[in-house]
Order: structure tokens, then C-alpha cells, then sequence
């Protein structure tokens, strides 16, 4: 029988939210630099590159986890490293997961208004960097949005850390390789009570990045 | 600010101006029909697009001393002062907050200063747009209909401030509107553009009052 008020599972909950907050981090910070740079960008085969982005998004984790299999197991051109069944192994999969997510989301907000404040920033009179710097932070509401995207769906996912972790005990085990485990074991009830654990910890983050970050403010068309 | 062989082709409008001399230190008005092209011209000349072909000569101004304000301005995520201040900050400019106050009440802003400027009325944002565009003393300023919005009261006080700071600091002002008043009381030369071309130019009121060409005409008759 699971004991669900061990050490164990404490350290499941904190093993998840390391992966997801590491791996939503390095997306992040992939995925927002390439999604306003595809915004800015004009070159041969953009459309292309959108679609595919918008296509990766979709992509389900347990493919994302079969490629960074592929791509880390001991025959693979990355196998050299050792990182298959690691923590590590758990986060680079992941990391192939939200960038497109992350990417595409920062792209979408970017083409809607970054010409907008790039004319603007000209007419004021800003730098190159300083135009980015205002560009970053006008999309700051979307960017934080993307980030937290790709935070739940790290969070939530099985597929990838399933097949790259290997739900390996005290070592790859997070939060719902643990839920799917015990739900093949039968123990249902104790698979029902980590899901919920899996909420409330999820929602308390969202609880906790929302209070971090300044009021958002509403606004109709006025004009 | 000089113009030669401007040329800007859109897939179903193109812009064709020989050549227009705007180099003195004055108020020049540019009027025209819907879609005849004066904010595609505005832009080219304060730099925001490029042109296809010819020569926008800025008689030496660089990006810093030419800004321009358009019809539906973009208000920062920030508040009222915070947008007000921003061409000073990125100049590295200390305010003089007597000034500032000074521009704040005479736009009606000062109860607003704290307020998230993306909730202003139309008009509560040109008038913002218009006061940031001149707070760093610019050399060089377009105004795309920049008073459309505002009340007939605040389009007099605008017009009076415009004068003011034009007789204290000569500069260059080239402004649009679709008020022939503003034009007439703000404008010593107007140019008068249809279908992409400059059509007439001139004095204002030799302009105005005995419009010579068919097309000016037409523009002029429900006045
Ligand atoms: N970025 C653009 N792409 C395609 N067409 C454009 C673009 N900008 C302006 N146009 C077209 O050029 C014409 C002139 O536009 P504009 O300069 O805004 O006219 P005006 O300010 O005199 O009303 C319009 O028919 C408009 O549709
Ligand atoms: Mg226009």
C-alpha cells in the first residue's frame, strides 16, 4: 500500500515542481527570444517554420518523450552524455515539449502588437535595445501567460517523463508518473488523492506567480 | 525636411510624390480625401516606413529630434505620468516636474497622472500622445489627425499650446486634420494631396478660399 503522507511522497511533489519550474525556465528562455525574433524576421520559408511551430505545439508528449529517447539513449547522438532515466533526461524532454508552446504563444502576441511598439518606440526616438527592452515589457502580460502555459502543461504531462524518466523510484518518480503507476496497481483511491494534491500544488503556484506579478489591467476598445 | 521621387507601392494604392520642400521652421498642414495617402507620407518622412524608392533628406535631424502622433496613439502598459516621461527617460533626461504639471493641466490630466493610461477616453489619449510627443522638444513633429477625438474646447486649447510653443521655439510641424478650422488657424502652407500625389500647395488661405483645381474642389464643397 502507497503511504501518501510519507517522506516519499513529499519528495515526488518537490521532484515534480523542480522539473517543471527548470524545464519551464529553459523553454522560456529558448522560446521567447525565438518567438518575437520569428515575429521580426523576414526570410524564405517563414510560413513554414510558423506552421511547423504551430504544429509542435500540439505534438503529443509521449512522441516529444519517444524523440528525446531517441535522441539520449546510449546509441543516439546525445547517448554519449548518460542522461536517459536522469533527472536531467526528464527536463531536456520537457524542454522540447514547451519551447514550440512557449514560441508559438510569444509569436502570436507579437504579431498582433509588436509593429505597433516598434513604431512607436521609432517616433520616441528609442535605441535598438531600447525598443527590445520596451518590447519585452509591453508583452510582458502575454510572455508571463506563454510561461505559465507551458508551466501547467509540464506540470500536468505523463507521456514524456514517462518513457525518458522511467518512473524510477527515488530517482525519476514525479507526481503523475506516480498517479498512472498506482491506477495500474488498482490503488485507485490513492491515485485520486495525489491527483488532487496534483491540483491544489498547480493551483498554488498559479496563486503564488499571480500575486508576484503586477495587477493586470482591463480594457475595452474606448475610442 | 525635404522629399525627392518618393515612391511606396501598396497592392492597391501607391504613393508618388516628385518632390516637396517642407525646410522651414513653420506649420504645414496636408489635407486630402480618405485613403489619398497623407499618413503613408507622414510615415515615410518621419522614418517609421521605408520608402520603395527616393530620398527623404531630414536636413540633418536624426531619429531623436523627429516624432510623430497618430490618430489612435499607442499608450504604453504603464500610467498616465509614466507615458508622459518616457522620451525624457530614455534621453536620460531629469524632469522638470514644473513643466510636466504644467503640460498635465493644461491637457486635463492632472486627477488622471495615475491612472493606467489604456483606460483614457479617445480624446484623453490624443491629448497624452500629443504632450508626450513634444515633452523632449523635438525639432521635427507630425500629427496625424491627432485631435479627432478630442471636444471642441480642447481642440482650441491644443491649437492655442501648439502656437505658443511655436513662437517661443521655432520648429517644423506637419500636422493632418479633416478640421479645416484647425488647419486654417495653426497652418501657414498646406498641401493638398489626392490619389497618392500632391496635388496643390501653397499659402493656406490662396489655397483654401479659391481653390483652383477640380479635384480640391470636390474636396472643399460640403464646407
Ligand atoms: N500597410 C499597408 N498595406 C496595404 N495598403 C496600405 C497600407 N497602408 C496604407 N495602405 C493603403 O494606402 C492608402 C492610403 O492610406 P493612408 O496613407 O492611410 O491614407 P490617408 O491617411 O490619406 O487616409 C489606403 O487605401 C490604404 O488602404
Ligand atoms: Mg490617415
Amino acid at each position: 500500500m502507497f503511504n501518501f503522507l510519507s517522506t516519499e511522497t513529499l519528495g515526488i511533489i518537490a521532484l515534480s515542481l523542480r522539473m517543471t519550474l527548470l524545464s519551464t525556465a529553459i523553454a522560456s528562455i529558448i522560446g521567447v527570444p525565438f518567438g518575437l525574433w520569428l515575429d521580426k524576421a523576414h526570410f524564405p520559408g517563414k510560413r513554414f517554420i510558423v506552421l511547423f511551430n504551430r504544429s509542435l505545439m500540439a505534438a503529443p508528449p509521449v512522441v516529444v518523450g519517444l524523440v528525446a529517447y531517441l535522441l539520449l539513449m546510449r546509441s543516439g547522438p546525445l547517448g554519449f552524455m548518460g542522461r536517459l532515466f536522469t533527472f536531467e533526461g526528464m527536463v531536456f524532454a520537457q524542454v522540447l515539449l514547451l519551447t514550440p508552446i512557449i514560441s508559438g504563444l510569444v509569436y502570436n502576441a507579437a504579431h498582433r502588437s509588436a509593429a505597433n511598439i516598434r513604431a512607436f518606440a521609432k517616433t520616441m526616438g528609442a535605441t535598438k535595445m531600447q525598443t527590445q527592452i520596451l518590447l519585452i515589457r509591453e508583452l510582458s502580460n502575454d510572455i508571463y501567460f506563454a510561461a505559465v502555459t507551458g508551466f501547467g502543461r509540464a506540470m500536468s504531462e505523463v507521456g514524456a517523463v514517462m518513457v525518458v524518466g522511467g518512473n524510477i523510484r527515488y530517482h525519476t518518480r514525479v507526481m503523475t508518473t506516480t498517479i498512472s503507476m498506482l491506477r495500474n496497481r488498482g490503488e485507485i483511491d490513492v491515485a485520486i488523492f495525489l491527483g488532487v494534491v496534483l491540483l491544489i500544488v498547480a493551483f498554488a503556484v498559479q496563486l503564488i506567480a499571480g500575486f508576484l506579478r503586477k495587477r493586470e489591467h482591463r480594457t475595452d476598445e474606448n475610442f | 525636411m525635404k522629399i525627392f521621387r518618393l515612391k511606396k507601392d501598396f497592392e492597391k494604392f501607391s504613393l508618388n510624390i516628385d518632390s516637396l520642400d517642407m525646410s522651414e521652421q513653420k506649420i504645414y498642414g496636408i489635407i486630402g480625401p480618405n485613403g489619398c495617402g497623407k499618413t503613408t507620407a507622414m510615415k515615410l518622412m518621419a522614418g517609421i516606413m521605408q520608402p520603395d524608392s527616393g530620398v527623404v533628406d531630414s536636413g540633418g535631424l536624426t531619429a531623436r529630434d523627429i516624432t510623430m502622433v497618430f490618430r489612435k496613439p499607442y499608450l504604453m502598459h504603464e500610467s498616465v505620468l509614466k507615458n508622459l516621461l518616457y522620451p525624457l527617460k530614455i534621453r536620460g533626461i531629469t524632469p522638470d516636474m514644473q513643466y510636466i504639471e504644467h503640460l498635465l493641466e493644461l491637457s486635463g490630466l492632472q486627477a488622471l497622472r495615475d491612472t493606467y493610461a489604456l483606460t483614457l477616453s479617445g480624446g484623453e489619449q490624443q491629448k497624452l500622445a500629443l504632450m508626450r510627443a513634444v515633452v523632449f522638444s523635438p525639432k521635427l513633429v507630425f500629427i496625424d489627425e491627432g485631435f479627432s477625438n478630442m471636444d471642441i474646447e480642447s481642440i482650441a486649447v491644443f491649437e492655442e499650446f501648439i502656437l505658443k510653443m511655436q513662437a517661443k521655439s521655432k520648429l517644423t510641424w506637419v500636422i493632418t486634420s479633416h478640421q479645416l478650422s484647425t488647419i486654417r488657424r495653426l497652418c501657414e502652407h498646406v498641401i493638398f494631396m489626392h490619389a497618392g500625389e500632391v496635388k496643390a500647395q501653397g499659402n493656406t488661405e490662396e489655397i483654401l478660399s479659391s481653390p483652383q483645381l477640380p479635384e480640391l474642389k470636390q474636396y472643399l464643397q460640403f464646407v
